[in-house]
């Protein structure tokens, strides 16, 4: 389903959230802040300077010999009996997959969450091939009904109550008013359990590929992606290219590093470790595994010699946590699939950068996400990188662009500077929202600062200090 | 040119400047103090703190009595594979298997894991043993051998690396989600209770 | 002890008395001050829209001003991140500006770790403080207890604040850019403070956009910068 909004929106749908959805503020703050405190514990007992260190090293190691490791995956893959196919674009992705329902006659499908999967727009494809979706991970099968997208990588309802929940299952699975949080549970269990049972295709994401064993791990809490990796006699895994690691040993360190910072768990509850469809000796399983190794941008990021380091995001969620700007609004006023510090990083790869605009700017750069990066990628230093190719691209507000070209020039003429400074200080914010257009929306929800009587270059000048 | 070869022209040309990096060598799960209770007592303590339920036995047919006794009170029961096969559940009990319901109208499910690890608290699940009667029915009875606990999980992979099935699958607990305003729910999708049944290292086996 | 004073920007105008009050400070422990007069701004409100070359223009000009200096110091944690951050590379074919960058520190982190002080004197007694750790003194320059030490070696009570480090919202540009954004976050930390007598900050960016917020709805407490409370806290 598509967000409605774009990046573009950014300011209004966020002024929008925050003065008309109060709620969605309160959800995502508590629902981050206890993400965000689990994942300080499940950091403080491991040595986790140690865990980020090698989780760069590692993804460095991928990305620098890509071209390799994608070859040695897919030779593996299919190896283990698994079609491997490369998407160049989202198009390209939904084409592919449209192949594989025309030639198995695929009616329903079951989903597991997968975020790239809602960036390629896999369902509204499904749709209209005449498929039958189901979202099964309980927070995607919330949004689905209500016709959201998700709002974080990991915990895609958190903008959603308890009541919200309550009122959506009243209605549409007749449980009761005021049902407790199992008896919902419960519902959503019995309606989706015969959408496993029946679904002709199971569709998911890849959190990572080993390309020494051509194996493809997801990590959940539900079992919705094992139910749904298992049960449906097709199975499709759409894989961004960058998500590959060396080795399945490297998975280990992985998936329990991706887990603790996620949600502070040591590993999420189930972790399907998926080589390619069932062999003779098994009972169950897929008859046909297809991989979808997809670019869409990706490597047009691995061109910038700054920007590839976003490449190496686990897609954990904890800069989402961690920002005191997601926090105000959650995902949704980002108006794209990726949200928070991260989405604001790879946005102009795989969007463009003009269509990313200005989510590079919606960040104070405070720096907190750097400081959880399980992978230690430099968010703040990209941001700035983003907003440097945006002035060199022409993207930068007139306003802003004039105003601190005169700025600068002032700030090398010191005479000139300081009388600027004491004109300023006689022309309040008030006044001056015409003549600083560029300072003008700091009264709009601040009162405008009091300058000191006298500066203190003034002050120094007449010996008063 | 296909779209394989655009793709990996792309990344090559990306990478045609960019300065190689090592790889940084494997992961060793390293921890700020160091983890000297045995791989069981750490397997027990991560399980259990996930809601997972654990027994232990030194006598396979006291086990198998256990559980036999376990399931007795639900209607229907089914057995992976391997569960049914010479293991002293499936030795103890031939009517058991007999009775074998299909997982997906099962109450209780019971299964023969491959082995567990220690450092995340999961067991190993491999897909000979049947994948719906280890994810279907609301409650999973899982034999593990308490020699077959892995300490570290890169150990478990490593080991299956030589010989891997079509899936392996790692369950640390119950199913659960906190999807529904940030409060804990178990049993959707996968069981809803899950429990270990250890069978000791040096134990009396048939 | 010799130090050159970089009043910032922002302090110069807006927070005058703080920098002055920095200097009284520094008096007060011996230190003989003197304030370049050809001093500006250290170009982070560039840097971070993206105009490298202006940024380069201002630190260029800032490195000269400061280039015949001793120790610098600053009423600003962001001011000494920026330079310490970002100077080395801007001005990668200046030789000098790396050790100038290291004789650079906000006022807090030269008291404590330059010149060893922590206790000015009994002049905050009983008082109750919330600190507010603005984001380029704490993840920039790790300057995280020595505000506190000299607060507390005044007598003052820093009270325990949930969101004590989390961003306020200011981020220079991105205040007036994204307003109704950043005034949430600065109601974030508004609505989750203790009772204080005052809150206090490194940084007059900071307290501008609290105390601009708390006025605007008509809460909060009395906002200080960290020289002035300390000064205060030297007491007579």
């Amino acid at each position: 389903m598509s967000c409605g909004s774009t990046p573009g929106q950014y300011r209004n749908e966020a002024a929008r959230t925050i003065r008309e959805e109060p709620q969605v503020r309160d959800s995502v703050t508590k629902a981050t802040l206890t993400f965000d405190a689990h994942r300080v514990e499940a950091f403080a007992q491991i040595d986790s300077e140690r865990w980020r260190d090698w989780a760069r090293d590692v993804k460095t190691h991928l990305l620098t010999h890509l071209d390799t490791y994608l070859e040695e995956a897919e030779a593996q893959l299919i190896a283990n009996g698994a079609k491997v196919h490369w998407a160049e674009t989202a198009e390209d992705a939904l084409e592919i997959l449209a192949g594989i329902i025309r030639e198995h006659g695929i009616k329903s499908a079951v989903k597991a969450k997968s975020m790239l999967s809602e960036e390629l727009q896999v369902n509204p494809h499904l749709e209209k091939l005449g498929v039958d979706v189901r979202e099964t991970d309980l927070g995607e099968y919330i949004l689905q009904l209500l016709g959201e997208p998700p709002s974080h990588i990991v915990g895609p309802a958190i903008h959603k109550s308890l009541e919200d929940c309550r009122e959506l299952f009243h209605e549409r699975l007749g449980t009761p008013v005021n049902a407790e949080p199992d008896e919902l549970a419960a519902a959503a269990r019995e309606a989706l359990r015969k959408d496993f049972l029946a679904a002709d295709l199971g569709i998911s994401g890849g959190n990572f590929m080993a390309a020494d064993t051509g194996t493809i791990a997801l990590i959940e809490n539900e079992g919705n992606i094992r139910l749904s990796t298992s049960l449906p006699r097709v199975h499709v895994a759409f894989v961004g290219i960058e998500k590959l690691v060396p080795t399945l040993t490297d998975v280990a360190g992985f998936v329990q590093l991706t887990s603790r910072a996620a949600t502070g768990q040591p590993v999420g509850n189930y972790v399907s470790l998926i080589q390619g469809p069932k062999k003779a000796n098994e009972p169950d399983g897929p008859e046909e595994v297809h991989v979808v190794l997809v670019d869409n941008g990706r490597t047009k990021l691995l061109a910038d010699d700054e920007a590839w380091e976003a490449l190496r995001c686990v897609r954990c969620g904890a800069c989402l946590n961690i920002c005191p700007v997601y926090r105000q609004t959650g995902g949704h006023a980002y108006g794209w699939t990726y949200s928070g510090p991260i989405g604001a990083i790879i946005a102009p790869g795989i969007l463009g950068l003009e269509e990313s605009m200005p989510l590079p700017h919606a960040s104070s750069l405070c720096g907190a996400c750097a400081d959880v990066c399980p992978v230690r990628i430099p968010i703040p230093d990209l941001l700035v990188h983003w907003r440097e190719k945006a002035v060199t691209a022409g993207l930068a507000p007139k306003s802003e662009t004039l105003g601190l070209k005169a700025y600068s020039a002032l700030a090398q003429r010191p005479k000139l500077f300081n009388t600027a400074g004491a004109i300023m200080r006689r022309a309040p914010l008030e006044l001056g929202g015409r003549a600083l257009p560029i300072l003008s929306g700091w009264v709009l929800e601040r009162a405008a600062p009091e300058p000191s009587a006298k500066s203190f270059m003034q002050m120094w000048e007449e010996g008063i200090v | 040119m296909s779209a394989r070869d655009r793709i990996l022209g792309r990344v090559r040309e990306a990478l045609a400047e960019r300065k190689q990096e090592a790889h940084p060598g494997p992961f060793g799960g390293w921890r700020s103090e160091g983890e000297d209770s045995p791989a069981v007592d750490r397997f027990i303590q991560l399980f259990e703190a996930a809601g997972g339920e654990v027994v232990r036995f030194d006598d396979d047919a006291v086990a198998a009595a256990w559980v036999i006794d376990f399931v007795s009170k639900y209607d229907a029961v089914s057995m992976g594979r391997l569960a049914r096969g010479p293991t002293a559940v499936g030795a103890e009990s031939p009517e058991l298997v007999l009775k074998s319901a299909d997982p997906a109208d099962s109450d209780v499910g019971i299964s023969l894991a491959y082995g567990a690890v220690a450092e995340t608290g999961s067991l190993i699940m491999t897909p000979q043993d049947g994948r719906r009667a280890q994810l279907l029915p609301p409650v999973h009875v899982v034999w593990v051998e308490e020699k077959m606990i892995f300490p570290m999980l890169y150990q478990a992979l490593s080991t299956l690396g030589k010989d891997l099935p079509s899936a392996v699958g790692l369950h640390s607990g119950p199913s659960k989600s906190a999807d529904i305003g940030q409060i804990l729910v178990k049993g959707v999708h996968g069981p809803g209770r899950l429990i270990a049944v250890l069978l000791a290292a040096k134990r009396n086996s048939t | 002890m010799k130090v050159s004073l970089f009043a910032t920007c922002l302090a110069n105008q807006f927070y005058a008395d703080a920098c002055a009050d920095t200097v009284r400070l520094l008096r007060h422990l011996g230190v003989e001050v003197d304030v370049p007069k050809a001093q500006t701004c250290c170009g982070q409100p560039a840097y971070n829209a993206g105009r490298r070359a202006e940024a380069c223009d201002m630190a260029r000009h800032t490195a000269t001003v400061f280039s015949n200096s001793g120790y610098i110091v600053l009423p600003s944690g962001s001011c000494v991140g920026m330079m310490r951050s970002h100077y080395p590379d801007l001005l990668s074919e200046d030789e000098t500006v790396p050790d100038l960058v290291e004789r650079t520190f906000e006022l807090s982190q030269f008291l404590v770790r330059v010149m060893g002080v922590t206790k000015l004197g009994k002049g905050l007694e009983g008082r109750q403080i919330a600190y507010h750790h603005s984001c380029h003194a704490l993840r920039e320059l790790g300057v995280r207890d020595e505000p506190l030490a000299l607060l507390r070696g005044c007598g003052a009570e820093v009270v325990p604040w949930e969101a004590d480090e989390e961003c306020c919202g200011f981020g220079g540009l991105f205040s007036a850019k994204l307003p109704e954004t950043s005034a949430a976050m600065a109601d974030r930390k508004l609505d989750t403070l203790p009772e204080v007598d005052v809150l206090t900050s490194t940084d007059g960016g900071c307290l501008m956009q609290m105390s601009g917020r708390a006025s605007r709805r008509s809460v909060g407490p009395p906002f200080k910068h960290l020289a002035s409370l300390l000064w205060e806290g030297v007491g007579t």
